[in-house]
């Protein structure tokens, strides 16, 4: 078990996400970055998919009660354990009695926490991920005692080769609604840099506005990744809890890996959009 | 069935979009549903789900498994099938509480299409309305096509807390909100029902193609029925 002495901005439990339910309304979720959180879980021989806890701008402070391998990648959120620096990107032997403190990101914008054997708590739709109307809980809250899996058999002491390294570059294809755009618009979307305003799970807005909006659509499918442009003009990019169905014309579509990236960035932040040729 | 007229799109590296041009009716719900029961028939192993909207279906696969190019070239292969798809003719009756006290715009709406409240709930519960998709919340119901004397834009500035069971209206269709949400449909009424339930294995108990009428109830009624704990809509 592990308990959550300060739960920090805004930690959950997630995994690869709740597919199959995108056509009762149910997002999919799941990993914000999962690049970040494959190579969590893979370091701690999990299955890639397995849940793990994603940690958002400002970390927690975890009390644990078992022994367990665990393991922390993303952004760098300078990890300790009772006090002493510990190297993110590898396993790590955690005691009965440690506190691991997490602090405020010094680059990226989320880190992943996963521990061997994966996290025990109730699979709803087929996911563990937490989301607000789904799950009991939408993000951890101080006291929450998290139950684990006893996997203390699982003899892993692995490195991850991969480095953390931001990238603000956003490959996107055309969205569906993209020819309804002005040249103008087209050229500015692409020569233009973006400024991150507000973001969530949810959604990632942008601060520069369209002069001119367009007109929203009949409600149709959207995903994760899908830019999308407002009658008023703002840009919205959609993430992982986004809605399934929305009005708003879909401008561009991020890939995954862009999706990846976008996660790691923060307000303020700026970003550029690169058109995928086929 | 009608030939449609639809284009192909690749959405994404798993994800293919078909959009439809037919007009938007209820032949237009069939041939859509259609199509879905045909592609899960026969299109085996490679697609992870597939979202069903007014006048597209976006597919999402595995890219592990197919390419873009290779589904679209299997999906035209069995796009004009028959299926074995039946149209429904089950008709959810869905008890609706047209009071002021929930109905928050239904005042403003009359005011606006210059009719009397009383109009507004007489054309809106004269139909019977298709399913045409779920989504955006889990639950939630696009449904088509209202009276054409009620045809409005979305509100200008959503809501933002819009209660459980209320019955919106915006452009040529009226829905359900399953849970309190922001939203910028007119509410102009609400139903005691759960739309929504989340211990089942289909917590919908309605899918596009079936229909939904509207039938209305006192506040009394609504206050009575709001404590019976899951309650169902009569089917008939």
């Amino acid at each position: 078990m592990i308990k959550v002495i300060q739960p920090g901005l805004f930690t959950t439990i997630q995994d690869g996400g709740r597919h199959g339910y995108r056509n009762i309304g149910i997002p999919s979720s799941g990993f914000m970055d999962q690049e970040s959180a494959w190579a969590a879980n893979k370091i701690v021989n999990n299955d890639r998919e397995e849940s793990l806890i994603e940690i958002t701008l400002k970390g927690p402070t975890l009390l644990f009660n078992n022994n367990c391998t665990i393991s922390i990648t993303g952004g760098d959120f300078n990890p300790l354990i009772n006090g002493l620096p510990i190297k993110m990107y590898e396993s790590i032997n955690v005691k009965l009695g440690d506190t691991l403190k997490i602090n405020n990101s010094k680059n990226g914008a989320r880190c992943y926490l996963a521990i061997s054997g994966g996290i025990d708590v109730k699979s709803i739709f087929g996911s563990k991920s937490f989301l607000s109307n789904i799950t009991e809980s939408y993000y951890l809250r101080k006291g929450d005692e998290i139950k684990i899996y006893d996997n203390s058999n699982n003899k892993i002491l692995k490195k991850n080769k991969l480095k953390f390294k931001l990238n603000r570059s956003m490959d996107v294809f055309k969205g569906p609604e993209f020819d309804l755009l002005s040249i103008k618009f087209k050229n500015i979307l692409f020569e233009s840099e973006f400024t991150i305003r507000s973001n969530s799970r949810m959604a990632y807005n942008l601060d520069e506005k369209a002069q001119i909006g367009i007109k929203s659509i009949i409600s149709s499918p959207v995903m994760p990744g899908s830019v999308q442009l407002t009658p008023s003009g703002k840009i919205i990019i959609l993430h992982r809890d986004c809605q399934t169905i929305g009005g708003y014309p879909r401008i561009l579509q991020l890939d995954t890996n862009s999706l990846n990236n976008l996660s790691q960035l923060k307000s303020n932040d700026k970003i550029k959009f690169s058109l995928i040729t086929q | 069935m009608k030939a449609s007229l639809k284009s192909y799109f690749i959405y994404n590296e798993s994800s293919i979009l078909i959009s439809y041009d037919n007009p938007i009716d209820s032949e237009l719900v069939y041939t859509i549903s259609n199509y879905k029961i045909n592609i899960e028939k026969h299109i085996k192993g490679c697609i992870i789900e597939i979202v069903q909207s007014i006048n597209s279906l976006l597919i999402i696969f595995n890219k592990d498994k197919v390419s873009s190019n290779e589904l679209i070239s299997e999906l035209k292969k069995i796009e004009n099938k028959e299926s074995n798809y039946l149209k429904s003719n089950k008709i959810w009756q869905i008890p609706v509480c047209y009071d002021t006290k929930y109905a928050v715009d239904l005042e403003s709406l009359a005011n606006d299409k210059q009719l009397s409240p009383s109009e507004i709930i007489d054309a809106h519960k004269s139909k019977i309305y298709d399913v045409l998709s779920l989504g955006f919340l889990p639950g939630f119901m696009y449904l088509g096509f209202t009276h054409e004397h009620l045809y409005c834009e979305r509100k200008q500035t959503p809501s933002l807390d819009i209660k459980k069971g209320s019955i919106g209206i915006a452009l040529n269709q009226t829905c359900i909100y399953p849970q309190d949400s922001p939203g910028g449909w007119h509410i102009i009424g609400i139903s005691p029902i759960d739309f929504f339930d989340l211990g089942s294995k289909t917590p919908c108990f309605a899918k596009p193609g079936d229909k939904i009428e509207f039938i209305e109830i006192s506040s009394k009624e609504f206050q009575k029925m709001k404590k019976e704990k899951s309650l169902k809509p009569i089917s008939k």
